[in-house]
């Protein structure tokens, strides 16, 4: 019980007004955002960063502004693919086929209402799980030494590369590119110059904020420009934002049983918010459709995935906080921002900044009020927003991207090299390449380069080493078998693997 | 989508991808053989990492060079043209950001994206204009970030 004492400590962190200020405009922005057509959660956090950087706020609050963020995007995405079909994500997906149905069914206000409750509800479980699991994986972890450590970001990699696009070797090449991004710069070791090809500039490295905004904001823009003759979007009417008794006692055991399994599904790297709806989606129709009635406006069908994304966003950051390694592209921009920040993750995080992190736990909790308290009334409001012309919202999304790469160095240098990223991401969306790993890649290389050379000259340059403890050994084994399990899993379990390609939030 | 485009014939985009990134794996190994220290300061070096994304382009570049998968569906030149001109768009904002200042070059990018999205033109640098003066406004005096002036007009 000791957590559960933690925890309110942290809530008076987290009411701060400060704080809870902050939390409120995360939780607004990012549904704004996250609304918005293809802008999924990482453009928000991304182009936000730099503009959170800018206003000088602690490092905690920060974090509760980032996390805001985060999950009012989430419900933004969600407004728009139930409203427009148009999921911004690929976890938005499954929602869309009940939430869409149930739109073209005169029942978008119930759908609204659901997706808000659901996501409060995998919310609260997820939280309850992060303050009873992450301080025993930080006890555990804090016996990591360097070897374990380069062990375990080989298992993040290997698990992204194989699930972020259902194509291993395209998951692998990018990986190996954002690899390739993270050594540019001076060597921290021996100081010398990689890859800078005499450009002064460069020897600082590659900004993530930079590359992430032209990898997905700018290269979404581009992608866009493709089918802009829709133009204006047509607004389905959707009823009161509200659902019946009856409707939340028969999708209560639904909610309980997605949320528990998003939460877990998060937790594990590489599988994500994707992997967690697609799983409570299917589970469900096992479980409950009875009638046949799941694609055709079952509520249900829109609770699922919705109470397993938010606790699955919500299970990513265990791994994130407490080993200071994460599990997908979102929370990868996440740790980009808490080094920005000058705030380590790791085992130590809980006990020796006990406000940062509990705070956070118990903010996100806030942010799920808000979330629900806020979002219902001001549906209408998001609703309108999204009737705003195309010509209007995505040069505007382009100009915020602009002000944040701006922010970075304050350079027009980093302009450039987001248009640059912007052309290489929109190349790579094309021919099926994923994004996500690129950005695990550039902010986790320096942290396993670093954890790898650390484990050698303990050794005194013996490889074995990196095999020498059980814990090691385990993630070894994890890591060759999230390169060979998925494929054959996504055949047994019928997972859609195509619908997994759309390119995602993972 | 916009249906206009076509399909390449058997996997050729793959085949081109595959041996640009096989040749980029060779560029960066061959690029990182010249990363040497007077003296080695850990047993692993500066080489290490690099060397192994080599590998891992090399070796993915040579699969996708043998085995191709699905095709992509290219757009077709009309959308390219509004592309390389979004492309232009937001690679020359860098270019002018510093001598015109921030509200200039912001409704200058800003309106011609508008117009790429089908913005009626004038509706398009109005909205823009607006956008710029209001981004200017919340970062330079609410958050305090500086954004430049313009080199043009203060000298």
């Amino acid at each position: 019980m000791d957590a559960l004492i933690h925890l309110v400590g942290g809530f008076a962190v987290a009411l701060r007004p400060l704080n809870l200020a902050l939390a409120f405009t995360g939780v607004f922005v990012g549904t704004f955002v996250g609304m918005l057509p293809g802008i999924g959660p990482i453009n928000a956090i991304a182009i936000l960063i730099p503009i959170t950087f800018a206003a000088g706020i602690p490092p905690e609050s920060a974090l509760i502004l980032l996390a805001g963020i985060y999950y009012g995007s989430q419900y933004g995405n969600s407004i728009s693919t139930i409203l427009l079909n148009v999921p911004g994500t690929a976890s938005a997906v499954v929602t869309a086929l009940d939430g869409n149905a149930m739109t073209r069914q005169g029942r978008g206000g119930p759908a609204l209402a659901m997706a808000a409750i659901a996501s409060f509800f995998g919310g609260t479980v997820s939280i309850l799980g992060l303050a009873l699991f992450a301080p025993l994986l930080a006890e555990w972890a804090i016996r990591f030494g360097p070897a374990e450590y380069f062990a375990l970001m080989v298992f993040a990699f290997a698990a992204l590369s194989s699930l972020a696009g259902g194509s291993l070797v395209r998951g692998l090449a990018a990986t190996g590119f954002g690899l390739l991004l993270a050594t540019v710069g001076l060597d921290p070791n021996s100081a010398i110059p990689r890859f800078t090809f005499g450009q002064i500039k460069l020897l600082d490295g590659m900004d993530f904020v930079v590359v992430t905004i032209g990898l997905f904001a700018v290269s979404e823009v581009l992608q866009l420009l493709e089918d802009t003759e829709r133009g204006r979007s047509a607004m389905a009417t959707y009823g009161r934002v509200m659902i019946t008794m009856k409707e939340f006692t028969t999708s209560l055991g639904t909610m309980i049983r997605g949320s528990v399994l998003g939460f877990l599904v998060g937790v594990l790297p590489g599988a994500g918010g994707t992997i967690a709806s697609f799983l409570a989606y299917s589970t469900e129709q096992r479980v409950s459709d009875r009638e046949g009635t799941f694609g055709k406006g079952d509520i249900r069908g829109v609770a699922a995935p919705e109470s397993a994304n938010n606790a699955a966003a919500n299970g990513a950051m265990i791994p994130l906080l407490t080993l200071g390694v994460p599990g997908s592209g979102t929370t990868a921009v996440l740790l980009g921002a808490l080094l920005g920040l000058g705030v380590t993750p790791g085992p130590l995080l809980i006990t020796e900044e006990p406000d940062l992190f509990w705070g956070l736990a118990a903010s996100m909790y806030v942010g799920n009020v808000f979330l629900l308290l806020l979002n219902l009334p001001l549906v209408g409001v998001f609703v309108r927003a999204l009737t705003l012309p195309r010509w209007f919202l995505l040069p505007g999304v382009a100009a915020l991207s602009f002000v944040a790469v701006y922010a970075v160095n304050q350079s027009p240098f980093d302009l450039a090299l987001m248009t640059g990223f912007g052309v290489v991401g929109w190349l790579m969306r094309k021919t099926g390449f994923p994004l996500a790993p690129v950005i695990l890649g550039l902010v986790l290389g320096p942290l396993m380069e670093k954890s790898l050379r650390r484990a050698m000259a303990l050794s005194g340059g013996e490889w074995g080493v990196l095999f020498d403890s059980p814990i090691a050994l385990v993630l070894w084994a994890l890591a060759a078998a999230s390169l060979v399990l998925p494929p054959l899993l996504a055949r047994r379990t019928r997972l859609p693997y195509a619908a997994a390609q759309a390119e995602g939030d993972t | 989508m916009t249906g206009e485009g076509a399909p390449d014939g058997s996997g050729r985009t793959d085949r081109v991808a595959g041996a640009l990134l096989a040749a980029l794996g060779l560029a960066v190994g061959a690029e990182s053989s010249t990363f040497d220290v007077a003296f080695l300061t850990d047993p692993v070096g500066p080489k290490a990492l690099p060397y192994l994304t080599a590998a891992i382009f090399v070796g993915a570049g040579g699969f996708l060079l043998l085995r191709p998968g699905l095709p992509p569906v290219w757009p077709g030149r009309g959308v390219l043209t509004r592309m390389a001109g979004a492309t232009a768009a937001f690679f020359l904002y860098g270019v002018v950001l510093a001598p015109l200042g921030f509200t200039v070059a912001t409704t200058l990018a800003v309106g011609t994206l508008s117009m790429l999205f089908e913005g009626p033109v004038r509706k398009s640098f109005g909205a823009a204009l607006g956008l710029s003066v209001a981004l200017w406004y919340l970062f330079v005096w609410v958050l305090g970030l500086p954004l430049p002036l313009g080199a043009l007009w203060t000298r």
